[in-house]
Parts: C-alpha cells; structure tokens; sequence
C-alpha cells in the first residue's frame, strides 16, 4: 500500500531508472569482461555471446592480479582481526567499565576522526619510514588500523553500552575476573557488531588506494585495488581484458554485498543514530 | 597479559584497602592471597590495560603525526631540509595556481553539497512514503556505495572514453560526442557526478535510519489535514529529520574531500590542464611524485583547517537545531 496517492506511480517510473543506472555500469562491465575484442568493436551493448573466461585467465596471469589479490587479502584479514580486538576491547573498557578519565579517554578517540589520513600521510610515511615499516605487510596492517580504529571504538562502545550492567556483575560474581568477562561474555555478545564493524573495515580497507600507494611502493607488495589502476595503461586497446580485471577486483565485493548487505547497511546506520 | 602481570609484582597493594569479599580473611598471609591482592589491583588497572594496545595507536599514529605534520609546513624541502622556513610554504602554496585551482574545487564541492544530501534524502523520502516497488530501490541504490573508488573509475573511464559506449548512445540520437574527462570546463563536474553516483546511496541508507525514529502519527495528521507531498516534506520531515540531515551534510562534505582521490588518480590524474585538483591529490603529488613533503604538510594543515571549519559549524548548526526545539 503506498502512502502517496495517485502520484505515486510517476516517482516509480524515474526512481526504477535510477536504480537501473546505478546497477547497469556493473552489468555492462561483466558482459563486456565475457566477450572479446572484435565482438567489443562490433557492438559494444550486445549481450555477449558465450560466457567466456580466457579474458579473466589473461588479466588473473600476465598483470599479476592474482599476486596483488593474496597481498590484500592477507593484509585486510590481518587489519581486521586486529581492529575488531583492539577495538572491542577499548569498546569494552569504555562502554561498560567506570573508571577516572573514561570520558576524556573517548573524547579523544572521537577526536582523531577529524584528522582524515590526508592530513596526516606525510609526517605518517616518515613515521612509518623511520620505523623501516614501509613496503611491509606490518606497516601497511598497522596504518589501516590506525585508520579506522577511531570508528571502530566509536560502534563498538556505543554497541557495549546498551548491554546491562547486571550481566558483568552475575559474571563477576561468579569469579570472574574483568578479563573473564570480556572473554566468555563480552565477545560473543558482541557478535552482532563485531559482524556489522568487521565487514565495513574490511571493506575500506580492501576498497583502499592511497593509504596502499603511499606506503606499498615496490610492484611485488602492491595490493589489488593497486594493482587494478595499472591495468589502464597496459590494456588501453584491449577493453575486454580490462573489463575482466576490473571484474576479479569486484567481485569479492559483490559477493559480500550479496550475502551481508544488511549488515552493512546496519554498521553505516549505527555509526549515524549513536552520534 | 603480561604487562599486568609485572606490574602487580614489583608493587605491592597499597595498605588500608577494604575488602568486600568477607570469606577472604581467613586465608593465611602469603602466595594465595598475595595472589589475590595483586589480582585486584589488576582488576582495578583493567580498563587502561584494555585501552592501551588503541590509546597508544591512536596517539602514535594519528594525534602525534597531526602535530608533526603543522610542525612540519613551517620548515624547508631539498637543501633547506629542517630548517625553519616561516610561512615560505604557505606562500607558495597560496601562489601556485594547481592548489588555487584545488581550492576553486573545493568551493565548488560547497555549492553542489546540497543537491549531494537532497538526492538521497528525497529517495529516502519517497522509499519511507512506500513508493510502488519500494522494497527494491534500497539494494540497487546502496550497491555502487561498497565498490572502490578505483573499480568505480575504471568501470566510467571505459563508459565515458571519448570513443566509448556514451558518446556511441548520444551519436545515435544525434548529440555530437563530448569528451568527458578530457575537456578542463566538463571534467571536474564529470568526476563529482560520479563520485555523487558512487555514494549517494551512503546518504539514502542514514536517511533511512533516521525514518525508523520519525513519528508515524504525525505524517498521518499530515495527510488527514490535507498536506500535498511537498507540504509534508516541508513541514513535518525536515523539522524531524533536522539531525539527520546535518549529519548527512557533514559526512557528505568530508567524503568529497577525503574520498575522491581514488577517483581523481583513475580518472583524470588531475588533468586536464589541472582542472580536476583537489587538496587530497595536490598533496598526494607533492609527496609522492615531487618529492615536496614540508609544501605538502602546508596543503595538509589548509585541508585541515577546512575539515575543522565544517566541523564547527556543524556544531553551531546542531546548537541552533537544539534551542529551537
């Protein structure tokens, strides 16, 4: 039953279309991955005609795309299991613990969301240079880490404060120590969040350029979304294969978004109603 | 962890403590209670042994660069490495004509901010109102908000090439091509039109949120007043919503300035003629490719300055929201 009356039907008409053309680059990019480069030529809106897979192959084999695509998984995996401990654990501290200086503790973690890494990715890279962290696995886990750890305290104590204290006290009653509680009962209640805040930071992390570029110089340790801007200059003329290498780098991304866009969209909402 | 451990053993409890636990008392002096002493303290020490590991990456790799970053725009690049410069920086800055350009933009960004937070709060609306087929529109419209601003440039690079699938489609009606990327008057618009593409649906899903807090009753008394749709907006959504859509002002003014260089680095490199410049991509070229890092901290503390200036006035716009309600 819609709300708007006799109108309504006129805003679906244009509405569809957006959302035609918010879905229809990617369609088009996955046919044009699928056909090959005379077919391209031809006709470039056609539906191609077979599904073929010798684009993807060239684009996975001879950029290297599949080298860059472990470099990043290992690196977003690592940020991630790092964010959401470090990260539940100052939650925890924050959200559920009463202690001298907890406010101004998570005043200041607010705080550095108001330095964007642009601001800071000068004096960071002497930092990190200083400390021989560039071009390594660490150093690039390290600064992702820094970079979305404000948020991920932000959700996560937001997230902790709406558990009743009742349950740490039962818990601690029970002879557990602060560390007990955190461990048997705060993590897995934490379940949910820890979900909703691990998808978004993997997906920023994996999404990420500049932070990469910045700190990831030399070709072998390049992450994939790195990896995917040199595909431009290398196949200019070949348009299918760069179809087909802009496609591998999507679509873990478009897999998730399948199976867990709710939760993604529950992470961004949460990060606006707490504020 | 291990920290708490030496910590509880070098310094004793400190004497006068009480106990609440009462069976603890009998326990004969020495390793089982002196156990137990050290683990209250420990337990007392507990938050900031849970805060450490975040406090000390926060502060190491976010608060302290910042200050090391304004230090830093204050002294010389190449021979004049380290030597304290004044304000030489800024002024350089301020004359060379790409970071004027970078900040035109910027002001630019300011201008078409509203229509950036309209979309999405429009769609939002209609989708709350039950638009026919409003189930759909949310998954279609939030999909290009997760992809990389690379894949995104990529995808419109190929879409937009000046002898690609766009201007094939506007040849075919009879409107000659236009060179997307390539023309300095369009390209800039070009580039925010598809970053706005690429994350309005971020905007739509806040909007949505917001939606779930409003109350129902009022739209109802709405229509049963006889409020046309704008009225409505008007007068019942905006009042309601007015935290969320400064909320959605200020991510979406900080997204156009700190999100948009993967689209910049794909899509444009800047060009043409360095018509495409942000603040976020001079500094990136002058750290990364010109090798100018204490010019490229002066571009960071006036990007900073205008991150800080939208986020007080957010705050004066937040004060004002509150004292009329």
């Amino acid at each position: 039953m819609s709300r708007i009356r006799p109108g309504g039907w006129l805003l679906a008409v244009p509405m569809s279309l957006l959302a035609l053309a918010t879905i229809y680059p990617m369609v088009f990019t996955v046919n044009v991955a699928m056909k090959t480069r005379r077919e391209y030529i031809l006709d470039r809106f056609s539906l191609a005609d077979a599904v073929r897979w010798e684009n993807i192959a060239t684009a996975w084999s001879s950029v290297g795309l599949g080298r860059y695509l472990v470099n990043s998984v290992v690196v977003v995996v690592a940020s991630v299991v790092l964010l959401l401990l470090v990260g539940s654990m100052a939650g925890f501290a924050l959200g559920q613990l009463r202690f001298r200086g907890s406010s101004a503790l998570f005043l200041g973690c607010l705080a550095a969301l108001f330095a964007p890494f642009q601001v800071i990715m000068v004096p960071l890279a002497r930092i990190m240079a200083d400390a021989g962290l560039v071009d390594t696995y660490p150093g690039l886990v390290l600064a992702y880490v820094a970079q979305f750890l404000p948020f991920t305290i932000f959700l996560m104590t937001s997230y902790y404060r709406t558990i009743p204290t009742e349950i740490i006290d039962a818990a601690r009653i029970d002879g557990n120590s602060v560390y007990g509680v955190y461990r048997r009962i705060m993590l897995p209640l934490g379940a949910p969040a820890l979900l909703s805040v691990g998808i978004l930071n993997a997906l920023f992390c994996w999404n990420d350029v500049l932070i990469s570029l910045l700190l990831m110089p030399s070709a072998e340790h390049r992450t994939l979304m790195v990896g995917v801007t040199s595909l431009r200059g290398q196949y200019s003329a070949d348009i299918p294969t760069f179809a087909s290498g802009v496609l591998i780098a999507a679509i873990p991304v478009l897999v998730i978004y399948l199976f867990l866009q709710r939760q993604i969209a529950d992470g961004v909402a949460a990060g606006s109603t707490k504020g | 962890m291990p920290n708490g451990e030496s910590l509880t053993s070098v310094r004793p409890v400190e004497a006068g403590r009480t106990d609440r636990a009462p069976q603890r008392r009998p326990l004969p002096p020495g390793g089982a209670s002196r156990r137990r002493r050290g683990g209250r303290r420990r337990e007392r020490l507990a938050p900031y042994i849970l805060l450490a590991p975040a406090v000390l990456i926060i502060v190491l790799l976010r608060l302290w660069p910042l200050v090391l970053g304004v230090n830093f725009s204050f002294t010389g690049d190449g021979d004049r490495d380290g030597t304290v410069v004044g304000l030489d920086n800024y002024r350089e800055l301020f004359a060379d004509p790409l970071f004027r350009g970078a900040l035109r933009n910027v002001g630019l960004l300011v201008l078409l901010l509203p229509v950036a937070v309209a979309i999405p709060g429009l769609l939002a609306t209609f989708i709350y109102l039950r638009v026919p087929g409003h189930r759909l529109y949310r998954s279609a419209y939030f999909f290009p908000a997760v992809l990389s601003p690379v894949i995104v440039g990529a995808i419109f690079n190929l879409l937009l090439a000046f002898d690609g699938p766009l201007n094939a489609v506007l040849g075919g009606v009879g409107i000659g091509p236009t060179d997307w990327l390539g023309d300095p008057d369009v390209a800039m618009f070009v580039v925010v039109g598809v970053h706005v593409w690429a994350t309005f649906g971020m905007g739509l899903v806040v909007f949505l949120a917001g939606f779930a807090t409003l109350d129902a009753s009022l739209l109802d008394a709405a229509r049963v007043d006889g409020a046309s749709l704008p009225q409505t907006i008007r007068h019942v959504i905006v009042p309601s919503l007015s935290r969320t859509i400064q909320f959605v002002f200020v991510t979406t003014m900080i997204g156009m300035l700190t999100s948009m260089f993967g689209l910049l680095y794909v899509m444009t490199s800047g060009g043409p003629e360095g018509s495409t410049y942000l603040p976020e991509y001079y500094i990136w070229i002058q750290q990364g490719q010109m090798n100018r890092p204490a010019l490229a901290s002066a571009a960071s503390t006036v990007l900073f300055l205008v991150m800080l200036v939208v986020g007080l006035l957010q705050i004066s716009l937040l004060r004002r929201a509150v004292r009329e309600v």
